[in-house]
C-alpha cells in the first residue's frame, strides 16, 4: 500500500446545535484518486475545511506526512501540502493567468518586490507539468471556465502541493471540458499527487475514483472499492435509502400542442429548429453545451430574440419580446444559473415565492402581506421545501431546495409552458429524486415541459419526447416508442458524440 | 514576456487628447505651444498628485473622498506652525503635511476596516469631521499672501526649466517635481511592489485574497495612509501656488478628481486601473479647462464638457460589459 499523506482520525466537529462530522477516520494515500461524496449537508464540505485547517475539530487527530495535529492551522496544511480548491476557484479576474499561477508561492517567499519574470517562468513551468497550454497574458475574465479551473491547479501545484481537494470542479464545465480535466486529473495521480475529488456527478466519480468514501449526516458510511459498488449501490448509502427514478408516460388526453416551433433561426445560435409540445409532453432537450439548447431556450422565453421562424403558442403566431411578455403569455424559464438568473439569494423565500406575480397580489398598488405568506407556505409544503420558515433566505438552503424554491416561483404563476434549463446542476440524490417526481406530476396535471440536460438518466426518466441537438441544428427526434427501445441510450450518446466529432474535425 | 502597456479606455483618450488638439489647433493656432503644455501641467499638477493616491485607493477596492479636507488640514496646519516656529524652510511644510496626511489616512483605514462600512460614507463623514476640526479647534482666518510664509511662495513661482522666447518667459513649474515623484513612486508601487499586487489582488476578491494570504487591514491601512500622504503633500502645493491658506477653499473639488480617475478607466468596483489612464483622464479634463477660452468659450462649458465626458466614458464600458455578457448568454437589460 503506497504511503499515506493524510490520517484524520475520529474527528468530530459541531455548529450550534448541529453535528457536521461524527468521529470520522479517514486515510488518503499518495498517488490515489480519493472520492468524498455524499449529499449536502452530509459532512464532506466540512471534512475538507477540517483537514484544511480552516475549521478546528472539536475532537480527533489529523496526520500530514506523519506530523499530528490536534488544533490544524490553514498556514500549518499549507507547508504540509495540502491544497484546496473551492468551487469559486478564489481567482483574481481581472489579474492575468500568469500573476493568477504565481502570486500565492510568490507572496510565500516574503519578498517585498514583484518579479514578473519569476512569476512568468512558474506559470509556464506548472502549465507544462499539466501539459495543457494557457494564455498566460489573458485575464481571468477573458479565460473559459475550463482553463480558470486549470489556473487553479497550476496555482496549487506551484505551492508545493502533495494532496489536492477539489470540490466540484465540473460543475461549470462542457463534457469535453471535462474529459480534458479528469485526464488532467489522472496525470496528477501518475505523478505521486493525492487528490481528493468531490463531485455530485456519480459518473465522474466511477471514472476516476480509486477509492470512495461515502458520507451521511456528519457520519462516515465507510470506504469502497469502486468496483465494488455502482450508482445504484452507491446512491444507496448516500441517502440510506433505495433511490428509483420512475419513468414518465405521459396521461394527458388533450393532444393539440401548446407550442409550435417553426424554422426558428437566430445565427451564430441555432439553426432551423422546428418542433412541438403538447400538453402533458415533457420534451427532454439534449446536446453538449453549445450546441444552441441554452440559446434556444433563451429565445422561447423573449431574451435573445431569434432572427427569423415562426413561434406558435395555443394555436397564435406570437413574437416573445421580452421576459415580461412571455410570462404573460404563460411561459416560465428555469434558468441555467440558477444563483445569478434564478433567484434573489439575500431575500427570504416568501419575496422569492412571491417575485414573478407580485403583480397579482397586490390590492390597491399595496402588497397583500397575507396573500404573499399564504402562497408561499402552501409553496414550501406543496414543494417539500425543508426550510426552517418561510423568512429564511433562500441563498442559506441546500442547492436541492433553493432550486425548488425556484420552482415554486414560476408553478405560482401557473404557466402552460415551463422550460426547466438543467433543473438539477448542483442538487443531491435525494433531492433530485423529489424534484422529478413534482415534474412529472405538473406535467400529469397538463403542463408542457421542455427540460434541457446533460444527464442521461435524468433524460430518459422523465422525458415523453427527446430532441437531440448538436452544431446548432436539431439532429434527431425521438418518440415515445423510439425511446422505449434498449439501445436508445447509446444511440443518444452517439448522435451527440458523432456531431461533437464532426465539429472537431472541422476545427 | 509581451505584455501590452496601451489598450481600451488609454486608446479612445489619446485619440480624444489628439483630436481636440487639433481642432482647438485650427481654430485658435496659438494653442500649439510648449506654453500651453506648462500651463496645463501647472494647473493640474495638484490633482495628479492626489490622483495617484485615489488610483491606489480605488484599486483596492475603496474609495477615498476625504482627501480634500486632509490636504487642506496639512497644508493649513503646516503653514501655521510655520509661522509659529518661524521656520522658513520649503522642506518643513511638507514634511508636517505628509505626515498629518498619513496619520488621517490612517484614521480612514481603521474607521473602514473596523466599522465594515462602505468606504464612501466613512471618508463622506472624515471629509467633514477633518475639516470640522481643523476650522472649530484649530483656525478659521484666512492667512492671506503678506504674511505666508516667504518660502512658500517662491516655491509657487519657482521654476525647474526656464527660458526666453518672442512671446515671453516660458517656465515649467516646480510642482512638476512632485507630480513626477507621485507618478513614478505609484506606477512602481502598483507593478512591482507585493503589496501593490496586494491592493490590485483585494480589489479583485477579498476572499481569494485573505486565501492568498494577504492582509486586508495591513493593505487598507497601507492604502488609505497613501492617499493621505499624497493629500498632504498637495495641500503644501496648493498653498504656494495661490499663496494663501483660506480655510474653505479645496474641499468639495473631490469630484473633479474621482471623474478624472474614472474617465481614466479606473473601475468604482476596484481591481482594475493604471497610472496612464488616471493621468490622462485627468489631463483631459484640464486640457478642455484650459483651452475653452482659445475657443472663445465661457468657463460654464467646462462642466458641460466633464460632465459628458464622465458619462461617455462609463457608457462605453458598460456598453462593452454588455456586449461581453451577451456573448455569454447573460441578459441584464
Amino acid at each position: 500500500m503506497a504511503e499515506i499523506i493524510l490520517r484524520a482520525e475520529h474527528i468530530s466537529k459541531a455548529f450550534i446545535g448541529v453535528q457536521a462530522l461524527d468521529d470520522v477516520s479517514v486515510e488518503i494515500h499518495k498517488g490515489e484518486i480519493h472520492c468524498l461524496v455524499g449529499e449536502n449537508g452530509s459532512g464532506k464540505s466540512t471534512f475538507v475545511k477540517t483537514a484544511s485547517g480552516v475549521y478546528t475539530s472539536d475532537a480527533g487527530t489529523i496526520w500530514l506526512n506523519g506530523h499530528s495535529y490536534t488544533k490544524l492551522t490553514p498556514t500549518q496544511a499549507m507547508n504540509e501540502g495540502v491544497q484546496v480548491i473551492y468551487q469559486d476557484l478564489s481567482l483574481f479576474p481581472h489579474m492575468t493567468v500568469a500573476e493568477n499561477i504565481a502570486i500565492n508561492c510568490l507572496r510565500q517567499t516574503g519578498k517585498k518586490l514583484m518579479n514578473w519574470k519569476e512569476a512568468y517562468r512558474i506559470a509556464s513551468e506548472q502549465t507544462k507539468r499539466i501539459g495543457v497550454s494557457l494564455d498566460l497574458n489573458a485575464t481571468i475574465m477573458e479565460t473559459s471556465m475550463a482553463n480558470r479551473q486549470l489556473t487553479a491547479i497550476c496555482r496549487a501545484l506551484a505551492q508545493d502541493a502533495k494532496i489536492l481537494f477539489m470540490d466540484e470542479p465540473t460543475t461549470a464545465l462542457t463534457k469535453q471540458e471535462v474529459d480534458n480535466l479528469l485526464k488532467v486529473v489522472v496525470e496528477l495521480k501518475a505523478a505521486g499527487l493525492a487528490i481528493v475529488f468531490i463531485s455530485h456527478k456519480l459518473d465522474e466519480v466511477f471514472r476516476v475514483a480509486d477509492q470512495i468514501t461515502i458520507f451521511r449526516d456528519g457520519k462516515k458510511v465507510g470506504d469502497f472499492d469502486p468496483r465494488e459498488l455502482d450508482q445504484k449501490k452507491l446512491a444507496y448509502h448516500m441517502t440510506g435509502r433505495d433511490v428509483e427514478y420512475p419513468r414518465y408516460k405521459r396521461s394527458v388526453a388533450d393532444d393539440r400542442p401548446v407550442l409550435q416551433v417553426e424554422g426558428l433561426t437566430k445565427k451564430g445560435n441555432y439553426q432551423d429548429i422546428s418542433f412541438e409540445v403538447r400538453r402533458g409532453d415533457i420534451l427532454g432537450v439534449t446536446g453538449l453545451l453549445g450546441s444552441g439548447r441554452t440559446e434556444l431556450a433563451l429565445s422561447l422565453f423573449g431574451l435573445n430574440p431569434p432572427d427569423s421562424g415562426k413561434i406558435v403558442f395555443e394555436g397564435q403566431a406570437v413574437s416573445i419580446t421580452s421576459p415580461y411578455h412571455a410570462k404573460k403569455t404563460g411561459i416560465a424559464l428555469l434558468p441555467e444559473d440558477r444563483s445569478t438568473q434564478g433567484m434573489f439569494p439575500d431575500r427570504s423565500i416568501r419575496e422569492n415565492i412571491s417575485s414573478a406575480m407580485v403583480d397579482d397580489i397586490v390590492k390597491c398598488g399595496i402588497l397583500d402581506l397575507e396573500r404573499e405568506k399564504g402562497l408561499a407556505t402552501d409553496s414550501v409544503a406543496r414543494l417539500k421545501i425543508r426550510t426552517p420558515s418561510i423568512e429564511t433566505l433562500i441563498g442559506s438552503l441546500s442547492g436541492g431546495n433553493q432550486q425548488k424554491g425556484v420552482i415554486a416561483k414560476w408553478v405560482a404563476t401557473d404557466p402552460k409552458l415551463f422550460i426547466m434549463d438543467t433543473p438539477t446542476v448542483g442538487v443531491d440524490i435525494g433531492s433530485k429524486a423529489e424534484i422529478y417526481e413534482m415534474i412529472q406530476r405538473f406535467a400529469s396535471e397538463g403542463m408542457a415541459v421542455i427540460m434541457i440536460t446533460d444527464e442521461m438518466e435524468e433524460l430518459l426518466a422523465n422525458s415523453n419526447r427527446v430532441m437531440v441537438m448538436a452544431d446548432q441544428r436539431c439532429v434527431a427526434k425521438l418518440d415515445e416508442e423510439e425511446l422505449a427501445q434498449p439501445d436508445v441510450e447509446k444511440r443518444i450518446a452517439d448522435m451527440i458524440g458523432s456531431a461533437y466529432r464532426k465539429g472537431t474535425e472541422k476545427r | 514576456m509581451k505584455r501590452v502597456l496601451i489598450n481600451g479606455p488609454e486608446k479612445i483618450l489619446i485619440a480624444i487628447i489628439l483630436l481636440y488638439s487639433i481642432f482647438v489647433t485650427i481654430v485658435n493656432p496659438s494653442f500649439l505651444s510648449l506654453m500651453t503644455l506648462f500651463d496645463i501641467i501647472r494647473s493640474a499638477s495638484c490633482t495628479m498628485v492626489v490622483a495617484m493616491g485615489l488610483l491606489v485607493v480605488m484599486l483596492s477596492g475603496g474609495i477615498d473622498v476625504s482627501f480634500m479636507s486632509v490636504a487642506l488640514f496639512g497644508g493649513y496646519v503646516s503653514t501655521l506652525l510655520m509661522m509659529q516656529t518661524g521656520i522658513n524652510n520649503i522642506a518643513f511644510p511638507f514634511i508636517v503635511s505628509t505626515l498629518i496626511g498619513i496619520a488621517l489616512g490612517l484614521c480612514n483605514a481603521l474607521l473602514v476596516h473596523w466599522l465594515r462600512l462602505p468606504a464612501f460614507i466613512i471618508t463622506l463623514g472624515t471629509q467633514n469631521l477633518f475639516h470640522g476640526i481643523m476650522t472649530t479647534f484649530i483656525s478659521d482666518s484666512t492667512i492671506g499672501s503678506g504674511i505666508l510664509p516667504s518660502s512658500l511662495g517662491r516655491f509657487g513661482s519657482a521654476a525647474i526649466l526656464q527660458f526666453e522666447t518672442e512671446s515671453g518667459l516660458m517656465s515649467l513649474t516646480a510642482s512638476f517635481v512632485p507630480v513626477a515623484a507621485a507618478v513614478v513612486l505609484t506606477w512602481f508601487i502598483i507593478n512591482r511592489t507585493m503589496i501593490g499586487r496586494g491592493v490590485v489582488a483585494l480589489g479583485n476578491s477579498e476572499e481569494s485574497a485573505v486565501r492568498a494570504g494577504f492582509s486586508p487591514l495591513k493593505i487598507r491601512l497601507f492604502v488609505y495612509a497613501y492617499i493621505g500622504a499624497l493629500a498632504g503633500i498637495m495641500g503644501v502645493m496648493y498653498i504656494a501656488q495661490v499663496r494663501a491658506a483660506y480655510p474653505n477653499k479645496l474641499v468639495g473639488d473631490e469630484l473633479m478628481v474621482i471623474a478624472g480617475a474614472v474617465i481614466g478607466g479606473t473601475k468604482s468596483t476596484g481591481g482594475q486601473g493604471k497610472v496612464l489612464g488616471v493621468l490622462l483622464g485627468t489631463l483631459v479634463i484640464y486640457l478642455l479647462n484650459s483651452t475653452l477660452i482659445l475657443l472663445g468659450l465661457s468657463s460654464s462649458w467646462n462642466d458641460l464638457f466633464v460632465g459628458a465626458l464622465l458619462v461617455i466614458s462609463v457608457a462605453i464600458t458598460s456598453y462593452q460589459t454588455r456586449v461581453k455578457n451577451r456573448k455569454n448568454l447573460i441578459f441584464t437589460e
